[in-house]
C-alpha cells in the first residue's frame, strides 16, 4: 500500500504565547516546535497499516520553510520511508491555498491512502484535508477515530457530539485522523540513524491564492476566578446557563 | 441585495441546536448588513420538511428541503454537492455552517467545491466592506485570531454555542429540491449512527474532564462522575493524587504536577480542595467549574464558576441538566 | 519527636546514603548483536560534549580533505532530555574564549550570547541592609557575556548536526559496557516501563552502542563518571564537593542594567554561597542562589532561601509586578583544583566538563572550561583514532593538554578559596579568600583538606515557617511546574533510597531537595520521584539518583 501523510510543524502548546510586534502572529522567541499532535497519530496509522501488510511505502509531506525538514525527519525516524518538503516562505492561514499545493503534489503520486491529522493544533482550521480530497476528487473521511481496511475498502468511525457514526468508502481515499486512534511511537535510536539516509526531496510549493488572512492576534482575557454562582443543587441551572452562553462549552 | 445561506444540521430527522444557531447567525448577519434573505438547507429522510416551520421561526426566509429515503443519515458527498449547488446558483454573500463534528466535515468540502476559502470555528461574524471578519481561537484557545476572508461567497463555520439561537418570528417559504447527486452514487456511505456514545477518551485529549477528589468520600461515588462524563459524551474522568494514592482510581488517572497535565475546554472539579499539586495539572483549562463544600477551598480561587455544596448532591443534578442540554 | 521543636543529635547524611549501584552502571557484557556501531559516543549533550563532537568532526573532515586514511567516523551524542538544552542550567556569565577557538570563522556577535557584561555590582547583605562592596577580582566580568546555557547548547547542537554528528535526544545512558579494563560501548535506558518495572504498551528496550572511545560528559555528578572512577580506582586529592543552585527567570517591569551578585543574608554565616541577578534582556532577568552542600543545618532549604532573598528590596524592586516564567535547579561541582580526578582518561574513555570537576567557583565559571575540555578531548581522540589505538596511553595526551592549559592554571590559582569557607565561614573565609587572590593562590601554602558533603553533620536550626504568596514567592510544587517537568507519574522510581530513614533524615531530604521530591510525613519519608528535575543534590547527600526514561524531568528553555 502506498500511503502519503501530510504533516505540519507547530509550536509546543505548553508555551505561554506572546503576540509578536506585528500584532498578527505569535512571538517565535523561545518557542519549541514539533509535529502537530494529530499528525503524529496519522503517521502512526500509516506505519501500522504498512506493518500489517508487511509491505508498503509511506511518504510524509510538509509545507513550509526549511525548518519543516526537522518535522519530516522525525516522521522518517518513526519509520516513514521518504519525505517531501513543499518549500514556501511561510505556511498561509488559508486552507484552500495549502490544499492546492498539496493536491498538486499528490495528484500523480499513485497513493492508495492520503492521511492528515484531524487538524493542525496551531491554526485549528480543520479544512486542508477535506479540501484536498475535493481537489483530487477522492472519497474523504474526516476525524476517523478508528479505521479498518480490507479488500480495497475502508470502514471508519467518527465521534460526534454524544454519538458516533460509521462510514464506509473505497480506496484510494483521503482520511483525516482523530487522536486516540493509535498512540504515536517514539523514534528509536536506530530509527533516528536510519532517517538520516532516507530521501528528502525539496520542491517549490504551488500555493493557491490567499483569501483568508490573520488581521490581528490577541490573548484571551486572563482568568479571574473566584466566582461563586450559588449553593447546592439549586445552582445547577445557572451553571448550565453560564456554560452555554458565557463559556460556550456546552 | 445578497442573501445568506445557512445549513441546518439534523440527527435522526431532528434539528440539532446548532442548526438553530446557524440560522440565527445568518439572520443576524443579514440584518446587520442591510437585509437580504436567509435561505436554510435541511436534508434528511422524507418527513424532514416538518422542520421547516421551526427554521422559519429562527429567521429563515426560505427553507430548501431535500428529502430522500437514502438520506436518513448524513451522507457527506451528497450533502456537500447539494449545498454547493444551491450556494452556487443563488446570490449568496455568506454561507453559514456550524463548526460541529458534521459541520467541520461538510463546510470545507462545500468551500472547495465552490473554489473559495473559508473561516472555521468563528466566535464572531461580521461583513465589513468586501470582507468577512471573524474571531477564531488558535493554539488550543491560548490565542485569538481576528481573521479576514475576501471573495464571495464566503463560507464560515460558527463555533457551537458562540451564537445563542433567537426566534425572530417569521414564516419561511418552503421549497423542495432534489439531491445534487444520486445518493446511491456516493462513494462515502454512512452505515450506522451510534447514539449515546460514551467512548472512553484519553484524559489528555478529552474536551471535557470531570475530576474527583477526597470529597467523594468512597471510591464507589466515582460512578457519579462517570455518569456525568457519559452525559457530556466527550469527557474523561480524572482524579487527584490523594484519590489515586488511596487506590480509588488508577494512577494513570491522576491529574496534577506529578501526574497528567490537562487543559480541556471544560474542567469540572468535584470534591477537590485544590492542592497546588493538583492545580498545576489543570489550571490551564479553558473553563473551570468547582463544586466543593468548603467555601474557602483554594480551588474556588481559580474556578470560573463555583458551587458551594456537596458534590454528591450537586453532580447528579448536573448530570441530568447536561443530558437535557445535549438533547437539544 | 515533633519535626520543628527540640534539638536532636546532628545527622550525618553519609550514614543513610546507599552505595553507588556499580553492578548497574558497569556491565562486563558484550554489546548485543544489534548494537549500533559508533566510533565515538558522547554521554550527555551539554557544552563539553557538543564542543568535543564539533571539534572531532572538523578534524575528521580536514583529514579527509587532506586525503587522510581515517575514513568515515560516526560520532554520537546521547542526551537524556527530550530536547537539547532542556536539562542544562547555569547562571550564566560566559567567557567566550573557547568559543572563538571552536568557531574560528565566527565573531563574538555570532555566538548565542545575550548581552556583553556592562555594569557590575556586588553587595554584602545584612538582613534588610545591602552594602555595596567592590567586586572581588575573581568576580570581574568585563569582556564576558550574559547568556542562557540552554540557548548555547541548542545552538551548538545545530552546529554539531550540521557537521554530521548524530545527536540523539531522549536517550539516557544506563550502563558502560566494558571488556576487561576497557570501555567498549554503552547501553541506553529503556522507556515505557510501568511502575512495577514491567514493560508497558509503549515499551522501548535499551539500545546498545559500540564505541572506540566513550566520552563521559554527563555534567554534574555523572552517574557513570562516578562509577567509572570508582571501578578504576581513580582518586582525587580532595573529595569532590558540590553547591546547589536554584534559579528563576523573571519577566520584569523594571529593566535591570547591571549584573548583580550578593553575599551574606539570607544564608547562615557558616554556609558558603551567594546570589546572582543577570539581565538576559532589559526586562528578562535570571536570578538565583547558590549554596554549598556542606551547610550545617538540617533544615536549610535553598529554594526557600531564594524565595526569602527575593523579598529583599534589592530584588523586590525589579521583580514586583513581574512574572516568574521559569524555575530550575542544579548542583555545581565546586571542589576545584584538588577535587579534579588524578586522571580523566582510561582505556576507551575520557571524562570532560563538569563530570571531571572543571569548575572555578570563586569566579562562578565552568562553561568555558567544559567547552575547552571537550575541544582537547576531541584532539586527543582524533590522534588516537589516527593511530588506531584508543587505549589509555593513547588518550593520555588529553590530560596533558588540560593540565597545560588555563583550565588547570585557573583552578590552581584559586585552589583553596572554596575550601577556606568550609573551614572558616563567610567572614574569616572571605578574608582568607582575599589573601589568596592577592597571592595568586600561594597563601596559605599547601592544601586545605576537605570532606565529602555527605559527611558534614547537620543540626536543626529552626525558625519561622516560610509561606509563599504565589506572586513573588513560590512553593516547591509551583516551582517544579515552572520547570516544565511533566514526567510520567507511573514510571518506576529512579531514586535509590536507604532503608529505615529516620524522621530527622527525612526532614533533611525534604529541605535539601528543591523540587519537593521528599516529604517528611510523621516519621516516614514520602518520595515523589516524578517531581525530580535531575539537579543531583539528592545524589550528593541523600538517596542515589539513577537514569530514568528519556525525556523525563525538566524542560528548561532559557536557563
Amino acid at each position: 500500500m502506498k500511503i502519503a501523510v501530510c504533516i505540519k510543524r507547530v509550536p509546543d502548546m505548553e508555551t505561554r504565547f506572546k503576540i509578536a510586534a506585528d500584532g498578527k502572529s505569535v512571538d517565535q522567541a523561545g518557542l519549541k516546535f514539533d509535529m502537530s499532535d494529530f499528525d503524529g497519530y496519522a503517521v502512526e496509522v500509516a506505519l501500522r497499516l504498512k506493518e500489517k501488510e508487511g509491505q508498503g511505502d509511506v511518504t510524509v509531506i510538509s509545507l513550509g520553510p526549511a525548518v519543516v525538514q526537522e518535522t519530516l525527519r522525525k516522521a522518517l525516524s518513526m519509520g516513514a520511508d521518504r519525505a517531501v518538503q513543499l518549500e514556501a516562505e511561510s505556511v498561509p492561514f488559508d486552507g484552500l491555498a495549502i490544499a492546492k499545493a498539496l493536491a498538486a503534489e499528490l495528484k500523480d503520486g499513485g497513493y492508495d491512502l492520503i492521511l492528515f491529522g484531524r487538524m493542525a493544533i496551531d491554526s485549528s482550521n480543520q479544512t486542508v484535508g477535506p479540501m484536498t480530497a475535493v481537489l483530487l476528487d477522492l472519497p474523504c473521511m474526516t476525524a476517523a477515530s478508528s479505521l479498518e481496511i480490507a479488500g480495497g475498502r475502508a470502514t471508519a468511525r467518527r465521534e460526534l457530539e454524544g454519538a458516533a457514526e460509521i462510514l464506509e468508502f473505497p480506496l484510494p481515499a483521503v482520511i483525516t485522523i482523530d487522536e486516540g486512534i493509535a498512540r504515536p511511537r517514539l523514534p528509536s535510536l536506530k530509527g533516528i540513524m536510519g532517517a538520516k539516509k532516507k530521501p528528502l526531496e525539496v520542491k517549490p510549493a504551488q500555493l493557491g491564492d490567499v483569501h483568508l488572512t490573520v488581521a490581528r492576534m490577541e490573548l484571551p482575557p486572563e482568568r479571574t476566578g473566584g466566582r461563586i454562582i450559588g449553593e447546592g443543587p439549586d445552582a445547577v441551572p445557572e451553571l448550565v446557563r453560564l456554560l452555554r452562553t458565557e463559556a460556550k462549552v456546552l | 441585495m445578497a442573501n445568506t445561506f445557512a445549513y441546518a444540521e439534523t440527527r435522526g430527522g431532528e434539528l440539532r441546536r446548532v442548526a438553530l444557531e446557524a440560522v440565527t447567525a445568518a439572520r443576524q448577519l443579514a440584518d446587520a448588513s442591510g437585509g437580504g434573505e436567509v435561505h436554510a438547507l435541511v436534508v434528511g429522510a422524507p418527513g424532514v420538511a416538518a422542520r421547516a416551520e421551526q427554521l422559519g421561526r429562527y429567521g429563515a426566509d426560505v427553507v430548501t428541503v431535500v428529502e430522500d429515503p437514502a438520506l436518513d443519515k448524513y451522507s457527506p458527498e451528497v450533502v456537500a454537492a447539494t449545498a454547493a449547488r444551491l450556494i452556487d446558483a443563488g446570490n449568496f454573500r455568506v454561507a453559514v455552517f456550524s463548526a460541529s463534528a458534521q459541520g467541520k466535515d461538510l463546510s470545507p468540502r462545500v468551500a472547495a467545491k465552490l473554489g473559495v476559502s473559508m473561516i472555521s470555528d468563528a466566535t464572531s461574524l461580521e461583513v465589513k466592506d468586501d470582507a468577512v471578519v471573524s474571531h477564531h481561537p488558535v493554539n488550543t484557545g491560548k490565542v485569538i485570531a481576528a481573521v479576514t476572508l475576501t471573495g464571495s461567497p464566503a463560507v464560515v463555520s460558527v463555533r457551537p454555542g458562540a451564537i445563542a439561537p433567537a426566534e425572530s418570528g417569521s414564516t419561511a417559504r418552503v421549497e423542495s429540491a432534489k439531491p445534487a447527486i444520486d445518493p446511491a452514487s456516493a462513494r462515502v456511505v454512512p452505515k450506522e449512527l451510534i447514539r449515546g456514545n460514551t467512548a472512553q477518551l484519553d484524559l489528555g485529549e478529552a474536551p471535557v474532564v470531570v475530576s474527583g477528589g477526597r470529597g467523594l468520600k468512597v471510591p464507589e461515588n466515582f460512578k457519579l462522575l462517570e455518569d456525568l462524563a457519559a452525559a457530556f459524551g466527550n469527557a474523561a474522568v480524572g482524579a487527584t493524587r490523594a484519590v489515586t494514592d488511596e487506590g480509588w482510581r488508577p494512577h494513570s488517572d491522576q491529574i496534577g504536577q506529578t501526574g497528567r497535565l490537562v487543559s480541556p475546554d471544560l474542567y469540572i472539579a468535584a470534591g477537590i480542595s485544590g492542592a497546588i499539586q493538583h492545580l498545576a495539572g489543570m489550571r490551564t483549562s479553558r473553563t473551570i467549574v468547582a463544586i466543593n463544600k468548603d467555601r474557602e477551598a483554594p480551588i474556588f480561587k481559580i474556578a470560573d464558576y463555583g458551587i458551594v455544596g456537596d458534590a454528591l448532591e450537586v453532580v447528579p443534578v448536573l448530570t441530568e441538566a447536561v443530558k437535557e442540554a445535549k438533547k437539544e | 519527636m515533633p519535626p520543628t521543636s527540640g534539638r536532636s543529635l546532628p545527622v550525618i547524611p553519609a550514614r543513610y546514603q546507599p552505595a553507588l549501584p556499580m553492578d548497574r552502571f558497569i556491565l562486563a557484557e558484550q554489546p548485543d548483536a544489534e548494537a549500533v556501531p559508533m566510533d565515538v559516543v558522547f554521554v550527555g549533550g551539554g557544552p563539553a560534549a557538543l564542543a568535543g563532537a564539533i571539534e572531532l568532526s572538523r578534524l575528521v573532515k580536514q583529514d579527509a580533505e587532506k586525503g587522510g586514511s581515517l575514513g568515515e567516523i560516526e560520532i554520537a551524542v546521547l542526551e537524556k532530555a527530550a530536547g537539547l538544552g532542556e536539562h542544562n542550567l547555569s547562571g550564566a556569565v560566559v567567557n567566550p574564549r573557547p568559543f572563538r577557538e571552536l568557531f574560528p570563522d565566527l565573531k563574538d556577535g555570532d555566538f548565542p550570547f545575550r548581552v556583553p557584561v556592562g555594569n557590575e555590582r556586588v553587595y554584602f547583605m545584612m538582613g534588610s541592609r545591602a552594602q555595596r562592596i567592590p567586586a572581588p577580582p575573581t568576580m570581574k566580568n568585563h569582556g564576558n557575556y550574559v547568556a542562557s546555557i540552554c540557548e548555547i547548547v541548542r545552538w551548538m547542537g545545530e552546529k554539531a548536526e550540521e557537521a554530521g554528528v548524530n545527536v540523539f535526544t531522549g536517550f539516557p545512558v544506563e550502563s558502560l559496557l566494558v571488556e576487561g579494563e576497557r570501555v567498549v560501548g554503552v547501553r541506553t535506558t529503556p522507556s515505557g516501563l510501568q511502575r512495577d518495572g514491567t514493560p508497558g504498551s509503549d515499551y522501548t528496550p535499551p539500545t546498545d552502542l559500540t564505541a572506540r572511545v566513550t566520552v563521559l560528559a554527563e555534567g554534574t555528578r555523572g552517574s557513570l563518571s562516578q562509577a567509572y572512577m570508582k571501578w578504576r580506582g581513580i582518586a582525587s586529592r580532595n573529595p569532590q564537593i558540590f553547591a546547589l543552585g536554584v534559579k528563576e527567570i523573571w519577566e520584569t517591569r523594571k529593566p535591570l542594567d547591571a549584573i548583580v551578585h550578593t553575599l551574606g543574608w539570607p544564608l547562615p554565616n557558616d554556609a558558603f554561597g551567594g546570589s546572582f541577578m543577570y539581565p538576559l534582556e532589559p526586562n528578562l532577568v535570571a536570578l538565583g542562589l547558590v549554596v554549598g552542600m556542606d551547610y550545617g543545618e538540617l533544615d536549610l532549604d535553598v529554594h526557600v532561601l531564594l524565595q526569602r532573598l527575593k523579598t529583599h528590596p534589592l530584588f523586590r524592586e525589579y521583580l514586583e509586578g513581574g512574572e516568574m516564567v521559569e524555575w530550575g535547579a542544579k548542583t555545581i561541582p565546586e571542589g576545584g583544583y584538588y577535587a579534579v580526578p588524578e586522571r580523566r582518561y582510561g582505556d576507551g574513555v575520557v571524562i570532560v566538563g563538569d563530570s571531571a570537576g572543571f569548575v572555578e567557583v570563586s569566579s562562578l565559571k565552568g562553561i568555558h572550561y567544559a567547552v575547552q575540555s571537550g575541544i582537547y578531548a576531541a584532539r586527543a581522540i582524533f590522534d588516537a583514532l589516527k593511530k588506531g589505538d584508543t587505549s589509555a596511553s593513547a588518550l593520555a595526551p588529553y590530560d596533558r593538554m588540560v593540565n597545560e592549559s588555563y583550565i588547570m592554571s585557573d583552578l590552581r590559582e584559586r585552589r583553596n578559596m572554596r575550601l577556606a569557607f568550609q573551614k572558616s565561614g563567610i567572614y574569616t573565609g572571605g578574608v582568607k579568600a582575599a589573601l589568596m587572590t592577592v597571592t595568586k593562590g600561594a597563601f596559605p601554602g599547601g592544601m586545605i583538606s576537605s570532606e565529602p558533603d555527605a559527611e558534614a553533620p547537620r543540626a536543626r536550626r529552626g525558625g519561622e515557617e516560610f509561606r509563599p504568596d504565589g506572586k513573588l514567592t513560590f512553593s516547591k510544587l509551583d516551582a517544579v511546574f515552572r520547570s516544565g517537568n511533566a514526567t510520567r507519574d507511573d514510571i518506576p522510581s529512579h531514586l535509590i533510597v536507604g532503608e529505615d530513614i529516620p524522621g530527622d533524615v527525612a526532614e533533611l531530604y525534604q529541605h535539601m531537595c528543591p523540587a519537593g521530591v521528599y516529604e517528611r510525613d510523621g516519621d516516614r519519608l514520602v518520595v515523589s520521584p516524578a517531581n525530580c528535575i535531575d539537579c543531583k543534590a539528592t545524589d550528593d547527600i541523600g538517596p542515589r539518583w539513577t537514569p530514568r526514561e528519556g525525556g523525563s524531568g525538566a524542560k528548561y528553555r532559557r536557563m
